[in-house]
C-alpha cells in the first residue's frame, strides 16, 4: 500500500497536469478536467483515509481501569463553587415536593407520544380545530413530541384507577418537558416544561380543585394569596378555566397585579371513560402550568433562551 | 377579535357599573380580554361644516375655502359671515357639501393613541392664506385607506356644527381586543348578538333576543320568474340559504356612513354598500355573507337560471379567487359551483369570475354553514385568516341563516331589492335536551345553588329550563353547538354565576407514593454540582449533521418533519453529542476547565416501541469534562463517574468498551463500559475521538460518561459496599510502591492488595503511576491504612503482611 508521502506526492503531480488544460483545445478541456477531477478526488480520499488509519494507529490504549495517567497526576475535583444545578430543575424539584407534601404522587411525562394521548384520548374531536391551537411538532411516524403535559392524563389514570376501587383519590402530578412549533424569542422557546396535576375521586368538587392550587401556590409563594379565575376552553375539561393568583410579595406584589399562572377544570367524563374510569361513579380535576415562567419571575429572567443554550456564563450565576 | 363597546353596551343595563368593571367581568367570566383600546377623546375637536365658498387657486391644485361650524370651533379668525377658512388640496371640495373638519388644537385621529400624535392647528400657505385646521380624508380619520379625498356627509342627518362623534351616535368608543382562542368552542359570540347575550347573563339580565331571530319573516313574496337550483352535501354544508336580488341603485356612496365607522372600530374597511352591509350582517351575527354577480354566475355555469352546487374540490381543480391569487383545490376544500365550474372557496373567499362590480345588476346572496373541519384544512391549505373563515372555523350554527339573509335584504334595500329566497332547510331541527340533577350540579362544582337559582342563570342566556325536585332538564338553543352533556350546562351556572364566589376547600386524601427516578436525579445534581459540575439541559432535537459528526446513524433518529429549522430536525439518541456541542462556545468565552452534565430522555429508535406503541426513551445522564489543554480528561470523568455510583451504592466494573449503535463517539482504545458485577451495562466512559473533537474544534482529551438512569434504579441497592468499622487498635500507615511489568493492569494489582488486606479494616489510596522513559516495568504507589478488628498488630505480623504485599505481580 502506497505511504501518506507517496499519495501525496502523486497529488501534487496530478496538479502539475491540470496546468496542461490550457494547451488543448475548448471540446477537449471538458473531457480532461473531469478526468483530473476523478482522480484527485479518489487521491483525496485515499490520503483521508490513510491518515485516518495512522492518526487510530498513534492512539495508544490506555489502562481503562487506573486511577491517573502513567506518570500523570491524580485527578482532582473541580472547586465545589464551580459547579451549579439548572434553575428549571432546581424550581422542577422545588414544585414536586410542594406536591408530594400535599399527597401527591409523581410521574414524568413522556417525551415522544402519539395522537391518542396528545388528542384522542383528550376528547378533542378528530380533525378539530383546537388541535391546531398546540403547535405540535410531528415525526415522519406521526409521533408527537408532547405539546402538553396533558398528553400523560390518560396514561395515569389508568395506572392508578385501582386506588380508586381501593376507595381512595388519584391524586397525581405530572412535571415533564413539552415542545411547541413556534419561533424563538426572548419570551417563547420551542421547548419547555410544565406540571401537569390529576386528581379523582368520588366526590371532588370545582372548589376542591381551587383549594389545592391556592395551597400549593401559597406554599410556593411563603403567604397567603388572592385567587380568581377566567374562563377557559380546553377539550379535556369542563368546565374549563384559567387560575390566576395575586402577584406575591416578594416578586414585587402590592395586592394589586394578578399572574395567570395554569388552565384547569373539571376532568370530561369522556377523558375518563377513555381511561376506563366511570364518570357516573367518580369525578375529578385537572390542571397544568408552566415551569420555565416561575423560573423567570423568581429570579427576574427576561430572556428564556437562556434556559437550553448550557452557557456558563449563565448558569453560574445559579452557583450552588 | 375587536369588539366595540358601544355596540355591546346597546340594550345593555349598565348604568350602574363602570368600563372597568364590565371589562373584569367579562375577563373573569366569559373571554380573554387581551386589551382595551380606548378611544375616548379621539374625534374632539371634529365637526361637521359646510363649505360655503371654494375658490381654485391657480396654478396649485389648492382650493380656498370658507366654512361653516356654526361657530363652534374657538382659536379662529372668522370672517364677516363668521366661517372660517381653509385651505383644501383634494380633488373632490366643493361649494355646500357638508365635510368632517378638524379644528385648530384636535389630534389628527389616525395618530391618536400612536406615539406620535399629530396636532392641528393655523397654518399659512402658499405664503399669504391663513389655514385653520383641515378637512380630513377617510384615511386622516381612521376610517379606512381612502385618501382620493375629503369625506361627505349626508345632509339628510348630518348638520353643521355638531361634532363628527355625535353625527355618529358616539365615536367616543372603547374597543375590547379578544383573545379568539379562548372562543374557540363559542360561535355564537362571535357576532354582537351572542357576546351581548352573554354580558347579559353575566350581569344577571334577563336577554331576549327579537323573534325575527327565531321565525324570520320574508316580507316579499318570491318572484316565480326567478329560479334557482341548490344541490348540497349536508355533510359539507349542513345549510344553505340564497336570495336573488335586483340592483336599483349603484353600488356606491359618496357619503360617509356610519357602517364604515363601526367597521374601521371592528378592525375591517368599507368598501362598498353592498359588501359594507354584509360585513356588518357578520359583525353583528357571526354569520358571514356572500354576494356574486347573478349574470356572471349563471354565464359561467353556462345556465339559464343559477344552479348552485356545494361539493368537495377535486384533485387538480383550480380557483381564481376575489384577490386575483391562482389556487389549487385540495379535496378538503369546499367549493361553490356554479353548475359545477367551481366559483367560490366556501367559508374562505368568493371568486374572481363572479365578483360583484359597479355594472352588477342581480345579486345572489349566500348565507350558509359549513364543516369546520373541512374548512380548518382549508385555512392551513391556503393560509387564509380572513374574519369569514375565523367565524366559520368555529362552527356557525345553521340555525340563523335564513334570519340574517332576511336581516340583510332589510339593511340593503336601498341599493338591492329582494326577488327570491331559496333555502335548502325545510323544517329545523329538534334542539337538543340535556337532562341533570341539581345535586349532580352542586357536586361537582361544590356550590350550593337552588333550582331557581340555576333556573335564572341559565334562562338569562335563552336556555328553556324545567325543574322537577331534583332533576332539571335544559333545552339548548340552537346558537349553542356546544352543549352536550350536563357538564357543559354545569359550567355555564358556574361560569355565569361566577366560578370565583366558590369557595376553595382542600381534600383528604391520602399519602404520596415517592418517585424513585426523581430521587436519582435529584442526587445526582446534588452530588456531581458540589464537585464544581454544571447541570445544563439542552434540546432534545439535534441536526441530522450533529448525529453524522459523532458516528451516529440518522436512520436510528425520530425525524420531525415540520421542524423548525434543520438545526431542530432529528429526535436525538443520546445526550453526549449535545454536550460535545456546547463546549467549544464556552472554552471561547474563558471557562478554560468545565463539566457538564445533563439528565434528560433519549429516543434512539431502535429502543422499539412500549406496550402503547409508542416510542420507548430512555432516561439517561451525559457527562462531559473539557479543557483547553490536550491531556486526557479519562480519569478525571472517571474519578466522577466512581465517586456517583460509590455515593449511590452501586457496585460496579469497568470493562473493555463495547461499541452500540449510539455510543460511536468514544474512542474504543481509550473507553470502557460500567457495568454491574452481574454483567448488566450500566453506561459507558472514554475519550471522544480525536477525528470529532476536531470537527467540534475541541482539544484532543475531552471525555465523558454516560449512564442509563432506569438500569441504575434497577441496579441492586441497599447493599452496603462500604466498610464502616471502626478498629479500636492501632492502625498502622503504610507507602507501598510495586514494580510491575508495563502492561500491567492496574486494576489487577488493586484487587490483589484488596484480598491481602481483606481480613482488616482498611483503607487504599493510590498515589502515582510512574513509568521511567523506554522502561518495560512501571511503579504503582499505594498508601496503606490497615487495623485488626480484634487486636494490636505485632511488628511480625506488619511485616509479613508488607512481605505478601510487596510480591504482589
Amino acid at each position: 500500500m502506497a505511504t501518506i508521502q507517496e499519495l501525496k506526492n502523486e497529488l501534487k503531480k496530478l496538479n502539475a497536469e491540470y496546468a496542461k488544460i490550457k494547451d488543448l483545445s475548448a471540446d477537449q478541456r471538458a473531457d480532461f478536467g473531469k478526468q483530473i477531477n476523478q482522480k484527485k478526488q479518489q487521491l483525496n480520499a485515499e490520503i483521508a483515509a490513510a491518515e485516518a488509519a495512522a492518526e487510530q494507529e498513534d492512539i495508544v490504549p490506555l489502562d481503562i481501569s487506573a486511577p491517573c495517567d502513567i506518570n500523570g497526576e491524580l485527578p482532582q475535583f473541580l472547586t465545589a463553587d464551580f459547579g451549579s444545578k439548572h434553575p428549571l430543575m432546581t424550581e422542577l424539584d422545588r414544585v414536586i415536593a410542594i406536591y408530594q407534601s400535599m399527597g401527591f404522587d409523581i410521574a414524568e411525562s413522556v417525551q415522544l407520544d402519539d395522537e391518542y394521548h396528545m388528542f384522542d384520548s383528550l376528547n378533542f374531536a378528530k380533525g378539530h380545530p383546537a388541535r391546531d391551537g398546540y403547535d405540535t411538532f410531528r415525526t415522519e411516524e406521526g409521533f408527537i413530541p408532547p405539546a402538553h403535559t396533558s398528553t400523560m392524563q390518560n396514561r395515569v389514570l389508568k395506572a392508578n384507577a385501582h386506588k380508586l376501587a381501593e376507595g381512595k383519590a388519584i391524586a397525581v402530578a405530572v412535571p415533564g418537558r413539552v415542545y411547541r412549533n413556534e419561533d424563538v424569542d426572548a419570551t417563547h422557546e420551542h421547548t419547555f416544561y410544565q406540571c401537569e396535576g390529576v386528581y379523582v375521586s368520588e366526590d371532588c368538587t370545582l372548589g376542591n380543585m381551587l383549594g389545592i392550587l391556592r395551597e400549593f401556590f401559597e406554599k410556593y409563594y411563603g403567604q397567603k394569596l388572592n385567587i380568581k379565575t377566567q374562563p377557559g376552553y380546553f377539550p379535556f375539561t369542563e368546565p374549563s378555566l384559567e387560575f390566576l393568583i395575586e402577584k406575591p410579595a416578594s416578586l414585587g406584589g402590592k395586592g394589586d397585579g394578578w399572574l395567570e399562572m395554569l388552565g384547569c377544570g373539571m376532568i370530561h367524563p369522556n377523558v375518563l371513560k377513555a381511561a376506563g374510569i366511570d364518570p357516573t361513579k367518580y369525578q375529578g380535576f385537572a390542571w397544568g402550568g408552566g415551569i420555565d415562567r416561575l423560573v423567570m419571575l423568581r429570579y427576574g429572567l427576561t430572556d428564556v433562551r437562556n434556559f437550553e443554550s448550557a452557557k456558563l456564563d449563565f448558569l453560574k450565576e445559579f452557583a450552588c | 377579535m375587536l369588539v366595540s363597546l358601544n355596540w355591546l353596551k346597546g340594550g345593555l343595563e349598565t348604568d350602574n357599573i363602570t368600563d372597568d368593571e364590565l371589562v373584569k367581568l367579562i375577563g373573569a367570566r366569559l373571554v380573554e380580554v387581551e386589551g382595551v383600546i380606548d378611544q375616548t377623546g379621539k374625534y374632539d375637536k371634529i365637526y361637521v361644516v359646510q363649505v360655503k365658498h371654494c375658490e381654485a387657486i391657480e396654478g396649485t391644485h389648492l382650493h380656498l375655502c370658507k366654512i361653516d361650524d356654526a361657530g363652534k370651533a374657538t382659536d379662529v379668525e372668522r370672517d364677516e359671515d363668521g366661517y372660517v377658512q381653509v385651505m383644501c388640496g383634494a380633488p373632490n371640495v366643493h361649494e355646500g357639501m357638508l365635510a368632517a373638519w378638524i379644528a385648530p388644537g384636535a389630534i389628527v385621529p389616525q395618530t391618536f393613541n400612536t406615539d406620535e400624535p399629530f396636532k392641528i392647528g393655523m397654518r399659512k400657505m402658499l405664503g399669504k392664506y391663513d389655514s385653520y385646521g383641515m378637512m380630513a380624508g377617510a384615511d386622516e380619520l381612521d376610517f379606512g385607506d381612502d385618501h382620493s379625498g375629503i369625506v361627505e356627509l349626508d345632509p339628510k342627518w348630518a348638520k353643521p356644527g355638531r361634532t363628527l362623534s355625535e353625527t355618529f351616535g358616539n365615536l367616543d368608543d372603547k374597543i375590547l381586543d379578544i383573545e379568539n382562542k379562548s372562543l374557540t368552542h363559542r360561535p355564537d359570540t362571535f357576532g354582537i348578538l351572542g357576546f351581548r347575550r352573554e354580558v347579559a347573563g353575566i350581569l344577571g339580565q334577563k336577554h331576549t333576543t327579537e323573534d325575527w331571530y327565531f321565525e324570520p319573516e320574508q316580507n316579499f313574496e318570491n318572484d316565480s320568474d326567478i329560479k334557482l337550483e341548490i344541490k348540497i352535501d349536508e355533510q359539507l354544508c349542513p345549510r344553505y340559504t340564497a336570495i336573488v336580488f335586483e340592483s336599483v341603485a349603484e353600488n356606491k356612496t359618496p357619503y360617509l356612513d356610519f357602517d364604515a365607522t363601526m367597521l374601521a372600530r371592528s378592525g375591517m374597511r368599507p368598501v362598498n354598500p353592498i359588501v359594507d352591509a354584509t360585513n356588518m350582517v357578520m359583525l353583528a351575527f357571526g354569520q358571514p355573507l356572500h354576494a356574486f354577480d347573478y349574470d356572471k354566475f349563471i354565464k359561467v355555469g353556462g345556465t339559464k337560471t343559477p344552479k348552485i352546487i356545494v361539493r368537495a374540490a377535486k384533485k387538480g381543480e383550480k380557483l381564481e379567487l376575489l384577490d386575483g391569487a391562482v389556487v389549487e383545490l385540495i379535496p378538503d376544500d369546499i367549493i361553490i359551483t356554479s353548475n359545477d365550474v367551481p366559483v367560490a372557496l366556501a367559508g374562505a373567499m368568493g371568486g374572481a369570475s363572479t365578483a360583484i362590480d359597479e355594472n352588477t345588476k342581480r345579486v345572489i346572496l349566500e348565507s350558509a354553514t359549513f364543516s369546520l373541519y373541512n374548512l380548518r384544512k382549508t385555512q392551513m391549505a391556503h393560509g387564509i385568516f380572513s374574519e369569514a373563515i375565523t367565524r366559520f372555523t368555529k362552527g356557525q350554527p345553521a340555525g340563523q341563516t335564513k334570519a340574517v339573509a332576511l336581516r340583510f335584504a332589510d339593511k340593503i334595500s336601498h341599493y338591492l331589492k329582494p326577488l327570491a329566497l331559496f333555502d335548502t332547510q325545510t323544517e329545523a331541527p329538534a334542539p337538543i335536551e340535556v337532562d341533570l340533577t341539581l345535586s349532580q350540579l352542586n357536586g361537582l362544582l361544590g356550590t350550593d345553588f337552588s333550582g331557581q337559582d340555576v333556573k335564572r342563570i341559565l334562562e338569562n342566556v335563552e336556555f328553556q329550563v324545567t325543574l322537577d325536585d331534583d332533576k332539571i332538564r335544559v333545552v339548548v338553543p340552537f346558537w349553542r353547538t356546544d352543549i352536550h352533556i350536563a357538564e357543559d350546562i354545569i359550567e355555564e351556572v358556574g361560569r355565569l354565576s361566577g366560578f370565583d364566589n366558590i369557595a376553595p376547600i382542600l381534600p383528604l386524601h391520602a399519602t404520596a407514593d415517592p418517585n424513585e427516578m426523581f430521587g436519582l436525579k435529584a442526587t445526582i445534581r446534588n452530588h456531581l454540582s458540589a464537585r464544581g459540575a454544571n447541570e445544563v439541559l439542552t434540546y432534545s432535537f439535534v441536526h441530522g449533521d450533529l448525529m453524522q459528526k459523532v458516528g451516529q446513524k440518522p436512520d436510528n433518529a425520530y425525524k420531525i418533519v415540520n421542524s423548525i429549522s434543520p438545526d431542530l430536525q432529528y429526535i436525538r439518541q443520546s445526550i453526549v453529542p449535545s454536550l460535545l456541542d456546547k463546549s467549544y462556545s464556552n472554552l471561547r468565552a474563558g471557562h478554560a476547565r468545565f463539566a457538564l452534565f445533563e439528565m434528560n430522555q433519549v429516543y434512539p429508535r431502535d429502543l422499539g416501541v412500549d406496550s402503547d406503541n409508542v416510542p420507548q426513551g430512555s432516561y439517561e445522564l451525559g457527562f462531559l469534562f473539557a479543557d483547553h489543554t490536550e491531556n486526557s480528561n479519562y480519569y478525571i470523568v472517571k474519578k466522577y463517574l466512581e465517586s456517583l455510583l460509590s455515593s449511590l451504592n452501586i457496585p460496579f466494573e469497568i470493562s473493555v468498551f463495547e461499541s452500540t449503535s449510539t455510543n460511536s463517539y468514544y474512542e474504543p482504545k481509550r473507553s470502557a463500559t460500567i457495568k454491574t458485577a452481574d454483567g448488566t451495562i450500566l453506561g459507558y466512559i472514554g475519550e471522544v475521538q480525536r477525528r470529532i473533537l476536531r470537527d467540534f474544534k475541541l482539544p484532543a482529551g475531552v471525555a465523558a460518561f454516560e449512564l442509563k438512569l432506569a438500569t441504575i434504579l434497577k441496579a441492586e441497592q441497599g447493599v452496603n459496599t462500604k466498610d464502616f468499622r471502626i478498629s479500636d487498635y492501632p492502625s498502622v500507615s503504610r507507602d507501598l510502591t510495586l514494580t510491575v511489568s508495563a502492561d500491567t493492569e492496574y486494576a489487577k494489582i488493586e484487587s490483589a492488595i484488596r484480598e491481602i488486606l481483606g481480613d482488616f479494616i482498611y483503607s487504599l489510596r493510590p498515589t502515582s503511576i510512574y513509568q521511567a522513559e523506554g522502561s518495560e516495568t512501571k511503579n504503582l504507589s499505594f498508601h496503606l491504612e490497615f487495623a485488626s478488628p480484634d487486636k494490636t498488630l505485632t511488628k511480625e505480623e506488619i511485616q509479613g503482611i508488607m512481605k505478601k504485599l510487596e510480591a504482589i505481580k
